[in-house]
């Protein structure tokens, strides 16, 4: 380091002093004031650091030397430029102050330009207060914020104690400064200042350590190849410029001679940039040594120094194991970066790029949200409002009418019921006047509930089906329009004991009923008056069914009783050629075979042999009864084919055998069934075709007796079929069953029912179709009767029309059993019908 | 081939999250979610299959729309939840380190949520927004209400938010009384229901119901959550201040109303409003203004000067419709001293405002000024928050203090009172004037029929006719005998509406009506009993010559003259013949719909039994209604003969 031109300095530490302002609280620092911005910066900042004056003060007036010498050298570390330390303890202390001064202004100097000052830091802060100033600064900030103000206030005082302090008393007062009060340096009168004096130091004698002893050479090259130099006569330059020659150097034989010679030579070395050899002093010597010996070069070294206990031994227990090392300098001296970085920023807010804790440009509360141009958004099918609350009732009115108040049971029912079964939330009561109704309790309640509803209630859309109800019942031509129907009871044909009349059958030509009653009677009646004109007492229990042949040149009547058919015949009710024909029909066999009793009939199929078809005796002939068939089992219904000759009866009990084929010309009887589906309810000949149905409990199957195969099955749907009839035309075909239904197929149709229907409240017993008219009815354990309109067009494509025309009511209902038997009187409207109360009724239109 | 379907891709599965797979996308709070949830109108569904919704699993599960989910994801309160929380660490951070300027800092940049862009958001448009007022105004006029610790050590309520409420329904109600816009009152036993009609977007109407509770303290349940009430007061208070905004705005005038501090402390609630209008378009009319301003301000020194009653305040908009009817310089009748000030130094009036409730005056139908030729005084008993309001908005004019004899004291029309009093201190009160002392329920129906009724029956003392809800025909039972029973009372209350002795006349026109009634009853219950046995078979039976001839032969032997028995005979037939001919009809009906239900397909016969239930409770319902109405009006004859 060059020695400093000490009067320049001092002078400059002068002017500089003259120009600051002297504050008393500012805490402006040392920055010269050099533009018009800088200024304004500055009274701004007096302005608004006067509330902190005062503490700062009470530091600053303190005369006391060390505190302002540490305040510089707080300073120094705040602002680092280090070089300067590692001389403190070597340098002469008389130089010390003005260069440490000089160092300051320096510091300022470049900070105006490269942003690296204390003063920006401070102004930065002085910004930062000036807008939060409603915020109360408090020092605890933050650790940084802290020492900051307290670099600012030493500077305070250190500048304070500058431009108070004369000259003369500084020189009196400062230890360091005193080597020029010593006279080591001698007063000169200065050449800039009219009248001033300099003080002037000898120059420094360089030693050893001091960097410009090391560097004692003359040549000035630098450290180049010298062998650049090798054609030259000179080996480079001195410190004037002028050049260096080479040394003489003697040849080889000569360095021999000298080495041999010299006892000093082998500790000499050959020093390059001089081209000369150098004789190595001891100390040099030394090193070499060491370092030959692998020991530390620094002879002054001691590798078994004893070791200092910081923290341990005697005194030197510490509670925590902290460390008491010192405090590592990174830790308080601030990081350059952050400060250039921080200087953009004040650089920023100096220009007015960045305006600090500017208030937001805030969205006023209300403005206008809507206008009238704004669309609904399109109601998404999820989308689903929660519903408004009910406009209130008048039931809720204070006062209302008197019939709406709560009776007692009323009043008892709503408090017993839970909160959220209630139909009303609250209990309706009456006030004379306005001033008497009283808070509501449960308003705050309500609305809470409300809110809960809204945002925590699952919400699901239900389809209010605002159709009316009527719009659902089918449009039917109405009952009147399908007359003729029956409608009420004209003829009740009466049995003794009131006996359950299991069966009734109709005559084809109409003047007849044939009851068949439990007390094991055939009755026959005269239709139209209602008077007993017939009877056989089959005496083997109870009729079971009984059928008239549908052939109208006949008169045949077949009753079934138990292991029993009777083929009876009121021959003397009917006209003498009907009964002669009749007679013919069922007496042919025997005539043929001249025997009373037939089995078999001719026919060789297996087990066919317990059917005897037997001629009763002569008294009984003469009744009427024309042939008994005894049969296995008991048989419960007879079917007859359309011609009259052939007729089908069912046995359920009669395993294999229970359906039967009888041929009254022959007397022959079939088991058309080697093995049966099921246990078979109902059978019954199709009208056209030689087609055969048999009913089990769910299927109705159709055979093609001619062809011996099965045509269809029909699956009814129902639990357990009943009853079973055929339209007159073969192609519709209605069942009944015991739980409650009744199914219509449509047999072109499908092998599902086409309706079924549930109308009746207990078991359906019967269904009959009418043999002519459009009519069928159906009897059940209800004791009613519906009669039914049936349309069959012609037209494929068109579904039969089904009307509900009639409930005929009058069976009474006996042991849970209704109406049993249906039968159509044919050609008319007309129907009869037989109930377990003993009771056949005739309905007439 | 088609694409093959995976379980779980599509339909309920996908449409549907759980409450807990939603908390887990969203990444919030359980508390967030809900307050999200309130916020933005997010709601459970129900799916249609529960099970597939929850794949597969039939634990019980709260589902939400899987869009309305996804939607949250972006919705910018989210960020602000968020940000919310970074903010509450960093300060709960900075509080516990105690460095009190860094708490400072942070709590000045706190984040607020803004709830704008939400009511924009679910209600796009103007008219959507009134539709949904009810609850939020419900809720406010509730909380306006509540102290600020509701319920002991929870939530509190802070004290500007309930001051905001009342604001708030301050200004609802200042908008109703200027617009008149008041239609239906109805005093129930929870609170006053108010309805109004409000101009949504293109003028269409919408009608906004309230209900206001009894000002009482309001009883809290402990169990009820403040922080839920306080989330969707939030939004309501937004929603309303809008809704305001753009209600004042179109009536041009300034929103927020200036509040009259003064009046403000002395208790007034709607009448510490002053209506500002906008400047906006003075132009070429500022001159006449000014005229008028000048008028004004003179005329107010000139009153203040006199003696004023200090309580009596009335509506401005009414005195500037007034005025604008009056002639010029004529000195109006009513002055308050407060007021005067208020021109002085308040905005001033424009034209356009003058205009504009000029106009709105003549537009307004007569049933919206139904009591503006009346001035009512309220008796200190009667709620003055409610009956100044709708007073005023049904443009009648209010006084609520008698105690400085000013000449307002005898534009008093009628005076509302709610507690009996003797015809003695009635008469000392008028003072020689005529007032029409009438209860409270009076104001209620008289705006729920659009018309001045009689006061016969509302005088103090007096039992009131029932209260009606002005909302009975929707959703109510059909009760004619009601509407019967009214007309004939307003009628014969008009017919005879002066006279002293109407009461007494009405009720006994209506004693005989009964009588009548009860005596045809009496006749149909003996009807059985009237006719001999006979006669009563054949009447039942007139084609039957057998049963003739039997009644012919009893009626000899009674002792009755053949042409009486037949008069007796065709009464007797034509009795029953009415009597059985609905009934008949009817019976014939029902058997053929039975018929006809018969052919039903099962779904529609389950849909018809369904409609037909409710029906039928409908129907129990109101019989169980008449049945008792005609229990009591039998005890109450009984109670008048004896």
């Amino acid at each position: 380091m060059a020695p400093r031109n000490a009067t320049a300095s001092s002078s400059r530490a002068a002017s500089s002093s003259i120009s600051r302002p002297v504050k008393s609280n500012g805490i402006a620092g040392p920055s010269t004031i050099r533009n018009k911005k800088r200024a304004v910066q500055e009274v701004s900042e007096d302005e608004d650091d006067e509330e902190f004056g005062a503490a700062g003060s009470g530091i600053d007036m303190s005369d006391d030397e060390d505190a302002e010498e540490e305040d510089e050298e707080v300073d120094e570390e705040a602002f680092p430029e280090f070089d300067s330390e590692i001389e403190d303890d070597n340098e002469q202390d008389g130089d010390d102050e003005t260069q440490e001064e000089e160092e300051e202004l320096d510091d300022e100097e470049s900070g105006s330009e490269s942003g690296y000052n204390s003063s920006d830091i401070e102004a930065m802060y002085g910004e930062a207060d000036e807008d939060d100033d409603q915020e109360d600064y408090s020092p605890i900030t933050s650790p940084s914020s802290s020492h900051k103000e307290l670099s600012t206030d030493e500077k305070l005082s250190k500048m304070i104690a500058k431009n108070s302090i004369k000259p003369d008393d500084s020189l009196g007062t400062d230890a360091k400064i005193s080597r020029a009060k010593e006279g080591v340096g001698r007063l000169v009168p200065s050449k800039l200042v009219e009248g001033g004096y300099k003080r002037e130091y000898d120059d420094y004698e360089a030693g050893y350590g001091s960097e410009s002893s090391t560097e004692d050479n003359p040549n000035t090259v630098g450290n180049i190849p010298m062998e650049w130099y090798d054609d030259l006569p000179h080996i480079g330059y001195d410190v004037n410029g002028r050049k260096i020659f080479r040394p003489a150097q003697g040849d080889e034989l000569d360095k021999f001679l000298s080495n041999t010679e010299d006892p000093a030579a082998w500790t000499s070395a050959e020093d390059k940039l001089l081209q000369q050899s150098v004789q190595l002093t001891d100390k040099e010597l030394d090193i070499i040594r060491r370092l030959e010996r692998a020991e530390n070069p620094d002879a002054d070294y001691d590798p078994y120094q004893p070791t200092i206990e910081w923290f341990t031994g005697e005194g030197n227990e510490r509670v925590m194991p902290l460390s008491a090392a010192p405090e590592p300098k990174r830790r308080f001296v601030p990081s350059k970066w952050e400060h250039k970085k921080i200087m953009k920023i004040v650089k920023a807010i100096r220009e007015g790029r960045i305006i600090p804790n500017k208030p937001s440009a805030a969205k006023p509360t209300v403005y206008a949200i809507w206008s009238e141009s704004d669309q609904s958004n399109l109601q998404h099918a999820m989308y689903m409002p929660a519903p408004q609350l009910p406009p209130p009732k008048t039931i809720e009115s204070y006062n209302p009418p008197e019939e709406y108040l709560l009776t007692e049971e009323e009043k008892k029912e709503w408090e017993e019921t839970d909160k959220e079964d209630r139909k009303i939330d609250f209990l309706p009561a009456k006030y004379d006047s306005l001033r008497l109704v009283p808070g509501y309790k449960n308003l705050v309640q309500e609305r809470f509930e409300r809110c809960l509803d809204l945002y925590l209630a699952p919400r699901t859309r239900k389809v209010k089906l605002n159709i009316d109800p009527e719009s659902l019942i089918p449009k039917l031509p109405a009952p009147k329009e399908l007359k003729p129907f029956p409608i009420s009871t004209s003829v009740v044909y009466r049995h003794p004991e009131s006996s359950r009349v299991r069966s009734v059958s109709t005559s084809p030509d109409g003047l007849w009923v044939a009851t068949g009653s439990e007390d094991g009677i055939v009755r026959v009646w005269d239709l139209g008056n209602g008077r007993e004109v017939w009877k056989w007492n089959l005496k083997s229990g109870a009729i079971q069914h009984l059928s008239f042949s549908p052939y109208k040149d006949e008169c045949l009547l077949i009753a079934l009783v138990s292991g029993k058919i009777a083929v009876l015949s009121p021959l003397a009710l009917v006209s003498p050629s009907v009964a002669a024909n009749t007679l013919t029909h069922a007496n042919t066999a025997f005539a043929s075979s001249a025997a009373t009793t037939k089995i078999g009939a001719g026919k060789d199929i297996k087990g066919v042999e317990s059917i005897k078809w037997v001629r009763p005796n002569e008294s009984e002939r003469e009744r009427g009864v024309l042939v008994y068939v005894e049969v296995p089992g008991t048989p419960k219904q007879v079917s007859w084919h359309r011609k009259g000759d052939y007729f089908a009866t069912v046995a359920s009990d009669a395993s294999n055998k229970s359906v039967l084929i009888h041929q009254l010309s022959k007397h022959s009887t079939q088991s058309p069934f080697k093995k049966l589906p099921g246990q078979v309810q109902k059978v019954i000949f199709h009208p056209s075709k030689p087609h055969f149905f048999v009913a089990t409990q769910r299927y109705i199957r159709q055979y093609d007796l001619s062809s011996q195969t099965l045509v269809r099955t029909l699956q009814s749907g129902v639990k357990w079929i009943s009853s079973l009839d055929l339209h007159p035309r073969g192609d519709n075909l209605i069942i009944g069953s015991y739980d409650k239904k009744l199914a219509w197929f449509d047999l072109d149709l499908s092998n599902k029912p086409y309706k079924t229907l549930r109308y009746h409240t207990k078991a359906l017993r019967s269904v009959v179709y009418h043999p002519t008219l459009p009519l069928f009815a159906s009897a059940s354990d209800d004791g009613t009767i519906h009669i039914f309109h049936c349309t069959i067009y012609q037209d494929l494509m068109q579904n039969p029309l089904i009307v509900p025309l009639k409930i005929l009511r009058g069976h009474k209902i006996t042991d849970g059993i209704g109406v049993l038997d249906l039968s159509w009187v044919s050609g008319k409207p007309w129907l009869v019908s037989s109930g377990a109360d003993g009771e056949v009724r005739l309905w007439c239109s | 081939m088609a694409k093959i379907k995976r379980k779980g891709e599509s339909g309920a599965a996908k449409n549907y999250v759980t409450r807990n797979q939603a908390l887990k996308k969203l990444q919030i709070s359980l508390s967030d979610f809900r307050r999200l949830c309130i916020l933005k109108g997010i709601y459970p569904r129900e799916p249609l299959n529960k099970k597939r919704a929850n794949k597969g699993s039939s634990a019980p599960a709260t589902f939400y729309y899987h869009k309305d989910i996804q939607y949250l994801l972006h919705e910018p309160l989210l960020v602000k939840f968020r940000e919310h929380k970074s903010f509450a660490k960093k300060l709960a951070r900075a509080l516990g380190r105690g460095e009190w300027a860094l708490a400072k800092n942070l709590e000045d940049a706190k984040p607020v949520a803004r709830l704008d862009h939400l009511v924009k958001e679910r209600y796009p448009t103007f008219t959507l927004a009134l539709q949904d007022l009810q609850d939020p105004l419900n809720l406010v006029h509730l909380f306006s209400t509540l102290p600020t610790n509701p319920i002991p050590g929870k939530t509190l309520v802070p004290s500007s938010v309930i001051a905001e409420c009342s604001r708030l329904i301050s200004e609802w109600k200042v908008w109703a009384i200027r617009t008149n816009s008041l239609r239906k009152i109805f005093l129930g036993v929870k609170g006053i229901y108010y309805e109004c009609e409000v101009p949504g977007q293109g003028g269409e109407l919408v009608k906004v119901r309230w209900l206001e509770g009894y000002e009482f303290q309001q009883h809290v349940p402990t169990d009820v959550d403040f922080r839920i009430l306080l989330t969707f007061l939030d939004l309501y208070r937004t929603l309303i201040s809008f809704t305001l905004f753009k209600l004042y705005t179109e009536e041009n005038l300034v929103y927020p109303p200036p509040l009259d501090v003064e009046l403000d402390e002395r208790g007034e609630s709607v009448g510490a409003f002053r209506l500002v209008e906008k400047k906006d378009n003075l132009g070429v009319e500022s001159s006449k203004v000014s005229k008028k301003a000048v008028r004004k301000a003179i005329r107010g020194i000139k009153a203040s000067t006199g003696d004023v009653d200090a309580d009596v305040e009335m509506d401005e908009d009414e005195q500037d419709g007034n005025e604008e009817d009056d002639e010029e310089f004529v000195e109006r009748p009513t002055k308050s001293g407060e007021e005067v000030e208020d021109v002085a130094t308040a905005p001033l009036t424009t034209y356009n405002s003058l205009l504009a409730t000029s106009s709105n005056a003549a537009s307004t139908s007569k049933q919206n000024l139904l009591f503006s030729p009346y001035t009512f005084y309220l008796s200190r008993e009667t709620s003055s928050r409610t009956w100044e309001f709708v007073i005023r908005a049904m443009g009648g004019k209010i006084i609520t203090s008698l105690n400085s004899p000013t000449p307002s004291d005898d534009s008093i029309t009628h005076v509302i009172i709610d507690r009996p009093i003797t015809v003695e201190r009635m008469r000392e009160m008028e003072n020689g004037r005529k007032w029409t002392w009438i209860q409270p329920q009076w104001v209620a129906d008289c705006v729920n029929r659009q018309k001045i009724i009689s006061s016969e029956g509302y005088h103090p003392g007096q039992l009131l006719p029932p209260h009606l809800s002005p909302w009975d025909g929707e959703g109510e039972l059909a009760r004619p005998w009601l509407e019967d029973q009214q007309n004939a009372a307003i009628t014969a209350a008009q017919e005879e509406a002066d006279q002293e002795e109407d009461a007494i006349e009405r009720d006994a026109p209506e004693e005989e009506d009964v009588s009548e009634d009860e005596d045809v009853e009496d006749e149909e219950e003996t009807a059985g009993s009237k006719y001999p046995p006979a006669l009563l078979a054949s009447s039942l039976d007139p084609e039957n010559v057998s049963l003739l001839h039997a009644a012919e032969l009893e009626a000899e032997q009674n002792g009755v003259s053949h042409s009486a028995f037949r008069n007796q005979l065709k009464e007797a037939i034509k009795a029953n013949a009415k009597d059985a001919s609905p009934k008949s009809q009817v019976g014939k009906k029902g058997g053929e719909e039975d018929l006809r239900k018969i052919m039903m397909s099962n779904k529609k016969a389950k849909l018809y039994e369904k409609m037909q239930y409710s029906n039928r409770e409908k129907a129990a319902e109101k019989e169980n209604l008449e049945r008792k109405r005609l229990a009591i009006e039998k005890r109450k004859r009984k109670e008048a003969r004896v």
